[in-house]
This record gives structure tokens, sequence and C-alpha cells, in this order.
């Protein structure tokens, strides 16, 4: 029992101090977004002397396109989010769980396609897009985006340690190949694709280098290459940037504390039945 | 099973979605070359810059754009790599129809052919004697201009009156062997511990601002067939006091020493007295550092000759452009006489046409004439084609030759090396 | 019901179980008729996949493959000028890829095992009964959901000689460091905030894959008089391996690809001295400031084919779970 304590109490010390370390960061950042500009560039004040809304109100009222950069990015980030979760789960669950010709071929290149550095396909998938004539629109982040090697992946080595018998029984119950996969093994792999949701969401809406090549047209935007535009402007105005990085950093955040209750024990079985 | 008409549904309607994007296409087409209004379209890209000068820049396009009620321009800020994102677009033939081009990427894209030469639309009234020599030069290969500059800015050196009048200092250096004594006497080292809360000077490392020093030693940055020549005493002469300042005499420090972000910054927070910096610090301390009591001077003399650094970036146009009438017209203003005294009004950059100079008085302006003098014997920030190549093994190289980690000969040898053995094979 | 069905499923778990039961039924029907039926699901299952990355994957790198056997001129009139394999060769006599390929590798060995073992030791601990795990959950993962020049930006904040990290070190009169400056630290540094970084990543793939380990199986040991320590180790890491096979790869991508720090922390030199040129930033300098495309895509064919390499000498040195055949 005692010793079933210490180990707790070490557990508790470590995670404790692991969540310092990540924390403070955060805190003085979103803490600096609160500060006026004087305060920042003053010193290290931790807490806010002077807290203050301003900075939020500037970045609102400065750049005037900032509702519709928002908009830009729940649209691509909505779309890309959902054709990804379908799409590559079913190319994971292929390549986990069904015996057809060539799935090591394919396998082997969704790895290799990761392997090699985009720098040099950005070009080449610029030239593409421009042949399709989706240079600066929606379709020209999206249609490219809608599969993504690296989750695929993922789905494939969750479906591997999936009970197989499940699946055995639907199609005894005359289920088709795609009513199994929709009916019985997407609903019960919930937690990865509560992880993946999360993952493609945060991608799509960080990604600043293809949307900055894409885009070329302010109305089209997406929030975090227009507000990677105002920092580029304000770039001594620590506490604006401080503000926009916030704004940034905050849906991300929302959207994994909302999904973060999927990846607890549990949900999978007993939700199941 | 809750879940599954959710997870059918969600199946379904992304299905749907991705095949009614794939099929409308026709939501934003990229904008032709007029707008609704019959007006023709003239597509202006450039880097971000401060919201002031923003604010300038639009001033002076609606300027443009009143007096052309047939042209409207759709300015549109780059937000990071600025040239890599003009080269992809370069490439796609998408680029803007009119651009802002550094002049240190300037010799590969003239070389490139991508640009439009501006010989056949220049008119008498537009006065090409008027620029600065240097400056238009650096757009110019071959007798053909292929853009003008819009502004340019000299280094000058910023000095802190208040530390120099507790310091006992008259005026600023006018050698740099002053300024050595003098950044000693500057520097602020209250709890002993090596490391200054104030330093004399405050510097640059990289080759963009440290380059102009070769030349009064007699020495150069590019040979005349564009590769690395700065690994000889007469380099090594020039960069050592500085090297020395910062390494052993620790009275000259770098802005990220202190957490500043440039030299203007650290200018500003105090943490350096003296800071060696262009044209654009002056607003800059004026919105952020108002108390600081400062002047400016010509840099000080470097081996008795007076030596500094310019940097220019003009209004290029697109050769693939569809509206290169409507664009020149356009340049013409941005460069002329009327758009550019708009544009440089408020000096955050000075102007490259002598008339505007003269006309603005900045010759006689207490902060702004030390970066006007300097124009005339400036050295422009461009040397051929590779110098990418050469300022990247420099940059790279130089900083441990800074912090003792090898010596500044060995330091210099190797990015020379190195930089010229990468521009032979890739040619 | 339940219950049944995940005693079997565990059971599937046990290594190196033979699993005869499921096949016997299947040459009973039409055997090449299923196959087929098979192969056909498989491929509509897969055609989002292969029409997608074909079109906007594959094709660049076919086109980066193509280029990297060529001298290529793209600005101003595209030209291609064919030169075997002068390309791949050119790497041998680079002194500054080997410098890269170096600091990679360093980096790669450091960072790929620290971030998998962190990743799943922080998803075991918010796995099991903590007080507060969602909070923890929630904090941890804040580095994974910043854009990475965010975050650059916070650690440079904190890395400069008189900033945060320096000050915590001379309060507790431990030894500062010049953290971004100094050649022999730079990488270090680098190094430090992508494993705090990616970690949170890589803790969520883990704690999703832990929530389908039954608890029948630790039900089983805890009987057996197994502690926490020793379920965590023959239970738990064995049952994650195909995920750890997935973590480790795709650490030994992201790490092989290191490119956004390094960037900006050197301003895109590499610099001090070279110490945080990587494979990835060398490519990038060729590819985009002397735009010499063939060279660039060489390295990155190369670079490619290290990866691969590793990966299937990590593949054989750990095992993959087998798939069910």
């Amino acid at each position: 029992m005692n010793k079933k304590r210490i180990t707790s109490i070490l557990v508790y010390t470590i995670l404790i101090g692991y969540a310092v370390i990540t924390f403070i960061p955060f805190l003085w950042a979103v803490l600096s977004s609160f500060k006026p500009l004087s305060e920042i560039v003053s010193g290290i004040t931790f807490i806010p002397e002077n807290f203050t809304l301003g900075n939020y109100t500037e970045v609102f009222s400065r750049e005037p396109l900032f509702f519709r950069w928002m908009l830009n990015s729940v649209i691509i980030t909505a779309c890309m989010v959902a054709l990804n979760i379908v799409f590559n789960s079913m190319a994971g669950y292929a390549l986990a769980r069904i015996r057809f010709a060539g799935r090591k071929f394919w396998f082997f290149l969704i790895l290799a396609v990761l392997m090699i550095p985009f720098q040099v396909t950005l070009i080449p998938s610029y030239l593409i897009l421009k042949t399709f004539g989706w240079l600066n629109t929606y379709q020209g982040l999206i249609i490219p985006g809608m599969v993504n090697a690296t989750f695929i992946f993922m789905m494939r080595q969750f479906f591997l340690n999936f009970p197989k018998e499940l699946e055995e029984a639907a199609q005894m119950d005359g289920l088709s190949r795609f009513g199994t996969f929709f009916r019985i093994v997407m609903p019960l792999a919930k937690p990865a694709l509560a992880a993946q949701a999360v993952f493609i969401f945060m991608s799509s809406w960080n990604d600043f280098m293809r949307p900055l090549i894409i885009m070329s047209d302010k109305d089209m935007f997406t929030l975090t290459l227009g507000l990677n535009t105002f920092k580029g402007q304000y770039i001594s105005y620590w506490n604006l940037i401080m503000a926009a990085s916030t704004l940034m950093t905050l849906p991300s955040l929302l959207i994994y504390a909302f999904f973060n209750r999927f990846f607890i024990k549990g949900v999978t079985f007993t939700g199941g039945k | 099973m809750r879940g599954n008409k959710w997870f059918a549904a969600l199946g379904i309607s992304s299905l749907l979605l991705g095949s009614a994007l794939a099929g409308c296409s026709n939501s934003e087409e990229s904008s032709s070359q007029t707008n609704s209004d019959g007006k023709t379209v003239v597509e202006l890209n450039g880097w971000g810059s401060s919201p002031e000068e923003e604010e300038l820049l639009k001033e002076t396009i609606t300027a443009f754009e009143e007096e052309h009620p047939n042209i409207q321009i759709k300015h549109e800020v780059i937000a990071d790599q600025y040239m890599d994102v003009i080269k992809t677009r370069l490439i796609g033939g998408e680029a803007a129809d009119v651009f802002y081009l550094d002049a240190l990427d300037a010799p590969s894209l003239m070389q490139q052919d991508v640009l439009e030469p501006l010989n056949d639309y220049m008119t008498e009234d537009f006065d090409v004697g008027d620029f600065e020599d240097p400056l238009v030069n650096a757009f110019k290969s071959g007798g053909t201009h292929y853009g003008f500059p819009k502004d340019f800015s000299t280094l000058a050196l910023f000095y802190d009156k208040q530390a120099f009048e507790e310091a006992g200092l008259e005026g600023p250096p006018e050698n740099w062997e002053e300024l050595r004594e003098y950044a000693e006497k500057l520097t602020v080292d209250e709890d002993g511990d090596g490391t200054p809360e104030r330093y004399g000077l405050g510097f640059a490392k990289e080759l963009a601002r440290q380059f102009y020093k070769f030349q009064p030693y007699g020495g150069k940055l590019v040979t005349e067939d564009g590769k690395a020549a700065f690994a000889n005493e007469k380099s090594v002469e020039a960069l050592k006091p500085i090297v020395d300042m910062y390494k052993n005499e620790k009275t000259a420090g770098l802005p990220s020493d202190v957490g500043a972000g440039f030299g203007g910054d650290m200018f500003g927070q105090q943490k350096a007295a003296m800071v060696i910096e262009g044209n654009w610090t002056i607003p800059f301390l004026e919105n952020n550092f108002p108390d600081v009591d400062y002047g400016t001077s010509e840099l000080p003399a470097i081996n008795g000759e007076k030596a500094t650094a310019a940097f220019t970036v003009a209004y290029v146009m697109n050769k693939n452009s569809e509206v290169k009438d409507a664009a020149w017209e356009f340049i013409e203003f941005m460069t002329g006489k009327e758009g550019m005294e708009i544009w440089t009004s408020k000096g955050f950059a000075l102007p490259t046409r002598k008339s505007v100079a003269d006309k603005l008085g900045y010759a006689d302006d207490g902060l702004r004439s030390s970066f006007v003098e300097g124009a005339s014997y400036a050295q422009p920030w461009q040397a051929g084609e590779n110098l990418p190549i050469i300022m990247n093994n420099f940059d790279n190289q130089f900083v441990s030759a800074l912090l003792g980690e090898q010596t500044l000969e060995e330091a210099l040898k190797k990015a020379e090396d190195t930089a010229n053995n990468e521009i032979s094979s890739s040619n | 019901m339940e219950p049944a069905k995940q005693n079997e499923y565990s059971e599937s778990f046990k290594p190196k179980k033979p699993k005869p039961k499921i096949n016997p039924k299947a040459p009973k029907k039409h055997p090449m008729g299923k196959k087929l039926k098979e192969s056909l699901s498989g491929y509509l299952f897969m055609s989002p996949t292969i029409f997608t990355l074909g079109i906007f994957v594959v094709v660049p790198i076919l086109y980066a493959l193509f280029l990297s056997f060529n001298d290529v001129d793209l600005l101003g009139g595209i030209g291609y000028e064919f030169l075997g394999l002068d390309n791949y060769t050119r790497t041998i006599d680079d002194e500054r890829a080997k410098i890269a390929l170096l600091n990679t590798a360093e980096y790669v060995a450091i960072v790929v095992p620290v971030q998998t073992i962190l990743a799943l030791l922080l998803a075991a601990a918010l796995n099991s009964n903590i007080k507060g795990k969602n909070l923890f959950r929630i904090i941890f993962f804040l580095p994974t959901v910043t854009s990475s020049a965010v975050l650059t930006l916070i650690f440079m904040w904190m890395y400069y000689p008189d900033g945060l990290i320096n000050n915590f070190l001379s309060f507790l009169h431990l030894p500062t460091y010049d953290w971004l400056s100094n050649p022999a630290i730079a990488l270090r540094s680098i190094m430090i905030m992508n494993i705090w970084a990616t970690a949170p990543f890589f803790m969520v793939i883990y704690l999703a894959a832990m929530q389908d380990i039954s608890d029948t199986v630790y039900e089983a040991a805890t009987i057996d008089g197994a502690n926490w320590w020793q379920k965590f180790i023959y239970i738990t890491v064995p049952i994650l391996k195909p995920v750890t096979f997935f973590v480790v790869i795709m650490g030994l991508i992201g790490t092989f690809q290191l490119f956004d720090q390094s960037y900006i922390f050197s301003g895109g030199s590499g610099g001090p001295n070279s110490s945080t040129l990587t494979i990835v930033l060398l490519i990038y300098q060729y590819a985009f400031q002397s735009l010499d495309m063939g060279y660039a895509s060489a390295l990155a064919v190369g670079l490619a084919i290290l990866i691969m390499v590793v990966t299937v000498i990590q593949k054989v040195f750990f095992g993959e779970e087998k798939l069910h055949d």
C-alpha cells in the first residue's frame, strides 16, 4: 500500500512538472495578448498589470476581412475533416483487412510518398492545380488534401488490432463490405477517428505553405494565412501578434477539448451495444 | 448502435460535398483583365510592411487611380518567403503584373528572362537621368532597364544622446577607431557577469550589413565572374574590429543577445547605445520608443574612407502580363516624380530621384540627412546572381568567427570555398 | 454475448498463437469468385485514395524523379538537359550534404527514441485512473495545436541569453548556455523543442489505441499478481506494436525532414557554422534560392531512399505485427 502511494506521488510529480513546463510558455503568450505594447517591451511582467482587451478589438478593426478569412477556414477545414475521415479510414481498412491484389504495393506506395519532402513537389503540384484552373479556389486546397497518406497509414495500423469476429458476424448477417464498414467498423473506431479528426482539423487549420502559394486573392485567404500576413506587417507590435496567435490557436484547442472525451476509456465498448 | 446512422450520414454528405465542390469550380475564377466596371485590373504583389507604410502606399495608389480612372490596382501582400512564392508563380505563369523586387534578387531574374524590358515604354518625361545612378543601375542589364527603384535606404549610425552625455562623450564618432573607444565607454555591465546590460554598439552579423567594409580596405565581395572573393587579408582586416569588439572586448552585441528583434528594437530598449541601422528605424522609434533622445550620423570612416551600404527595391513588370500598358502606367506613376513624392513624403523610405529628394528637403532634415548624404558613396547590396549563395555561406560561417569557434581567416576561407564550389557545380 | 466476444478478441493478442479456425471456411464457396470480389471491394475502398494521391502526389513525385536526372531551367521557359546520374554523383563531393546528413542523423537518433518513449509513457499515465487526467490531456496537447511558427517564436524568447530558461538555470545556480548561437548547442535546442512539441501528437495516438485494449486482459494479469509496470511492459507494449510502428516511422519521416525550426532559427542559412543545416534545409536552398531543381530533386530522392532503408532496418529490428490473413 505504501509503495503504491509513493508511486502515485511520483507519477503526479512528473505529470505536474511536465504540465508546468508545457503550460508556462503558453500562459505567457496568452497573457501577453492582454498587455499593452509598452508593458511587453519594457520588461518581464508575467501577469498583465494593465489588463486590456484592446489588442483583440484592434486585430478585428485593422483586419476588416477577419470574418471572411474565418469563413474560408471553416469551409475548407470542415470539408477536409469530413472527406479525410471517410477516405482515409476506407483506405486504411482496405489495407489492413481486405485481401486484394496489389495491397502490398499500395501500402508501400503510401509510405513512399511520405518520404519525399514537399519542397521538391511544391512547384509541380502548383503547375497541376494551374492546369485544372484551381488556383485561388477552395477546391484547390480541398481536393488535393482530401486524403492524407499519414492518416491512411495510421488507420491501417489501428485496424490491424481490430476484433475480426465482429465483422465476420456482420457478414454472416448478410451485410456487404460497405455495410460492414460503415455500420460496424466505423462506430467501433471512434477513438481513432476522433484522433484523426483532431489532427486533420489542426493540419488544415494551421496549414500555411499551401494557402500561401495557392491563394493570391486576399478574399480567399485562410485565417492562418491572413493572420500571418497581419503578423508580417505588425512585426514589432508584439501585443497584436500575441492576440492574433491566440486567435489562431484557440479553435484547434476547442476542437481537441471536444473530441478528447472520445479517448476516455470505456467509450468504445460500452457504447457499442 | 446509435452511431451507425451518424456515420452513414457523414459518409454520404461528405461524398456529396466532395462531388459538388469538384463540379462547381466557377466560384472564384482568377480575375481576368477587366473587372465588372470595365476597368483594367493591374495586380500588384509586395511584402508586408508597417501599417503606417501600408497606409501611405494606399494613398499613393489612390492618387494613381484618380488620375487613371480606367485602371484599378489590386494590391496583395505575400505573407512570407516572398521570393519563393514569386518564383513559383513566375514558373506557373501566374505572377502578378507588377511586383516588388529587391536589388539582391534582380540579377538572377533579369538573366532568366521573366521580366519585361522597359526601355520601349520610357518617354522623355519620365526622365531616367533623375534617378541616383547606382540605384537605377541595380535593375539594368546590358543597357536594358527591367525595373525602377521605388525607394532606398542607406545605413547610418544611431546614437543615444543621453548615454553619450553620461559617458562624457560629445557627438558621434568620426572613424571606426573612435567608435571602438566610444563603445567601450558606453558599455554598461553593472553586475559584472560579463554580459553587459547595455552594449556600446549593436550590430547585425549578416553579410548585407558587413560587406561595405571590404572596399575601403581594397577588398571586394565578388570577382568579375560572380564568385565570392573575401577570403584574403584585406577582408580580414575589414571585419576584424567588429569581431574583436564582440568576442574579446564585449563592447558590441547582437540584437538576439538581448532578445530584441533587430537593431532598432535593441536601441529603443536602450540595450545598445549605438546601432548601425537603416532609415526604417526612424519611424519605428517614433512609434514605439518616442522617449529615446537620439541623433544619427553618417557611418564612421573605415580605413580613412567613407563607406555605407544602400538597399533598394524596384517595381518590375511580369513578362507574361496581359495588361502591360496599364502596368507600365502604374510603374511610371509610382516611380515618377509625382508618385514618389507622395510615397516618400513621410520619410519611411528615401526617394531615389534627386529632384524629389531636393523637393522634400531631406538633405536638411536633422535625422535623415545622414542617410541622404550616404547615397552618393553607398555600395548597393547587389553582386550578381550568385549573391544569395554567397550570402548564405557567409552568414553561416561568420557567426562562428564571432563566437571564437574558428578564426576569422578560417571562417572566411570556408565560406568562400563552399560558396564557390556550390556556384561552379551548379553551372 | 459481450464478455465472450471480448475474450475471443483478447485471445488474438496473445503472441504467436496459431489461429486455424477461420480459414477452413473460405475454400468452400467459389474460391475464384470470392478473391475477385475481395479485390473489387479493395479497390473500391481505395479508389478515392488512388485518385487523389495519384494526381496530386504521385505525379509531382514522378516529375521530381525525372528532374533529378536533368539539368533544369524552370524560370523563363522550361528547359531540360539530360545528365544521367550526374546529380547523384554530385552529392558525394558536396561537403554541405555530408554535414547536413550528419546533423540530420544525430537529430533522428536522439529525437525519435526519446519522443516515442515519452509519448508512450505520457499516454500510459493519462490512461490510468489519475485525477484531473482531462486537464493534463489538454495541457500536454498545447504544443501540438500551436503552429510551429508561433512555437518557434515562443522558444526564441525563452532561449535568448537573458531569457526565461537561463534566468531559471541561474536561479538554481546551474550553468547557463548560449542556446541559439553556440554551434555546439544550437541543434540540441531545436531537439528539445521538437521533442516537446511532437510527443503530445503521438501521445494522443497512443491514447486512442489504448482504448481498444480490453480490460479483461489486464484483469487476468492482475489475478496472476502482475504489477502496473509488468502489465505495461508485457501487455500494453506488445499490443500497441502496430501503433508503435506507425509512431516510429512517422517520427523518422518527421525528423529526417526537419525544416521549419532550423529555417527560422538560422534565418535560412543553417548556421552557426552549419550546425543547424539539415538535409531538407539544403534541399530548400537549392530548390528555391539557386533554382537548381535537378540537384534538389536528386537530394530529395536520396533522402527518401535513406528513410526507406532505415524503415526497413527498424522493421527487421522490431518486427511488424503480421496482417490478419
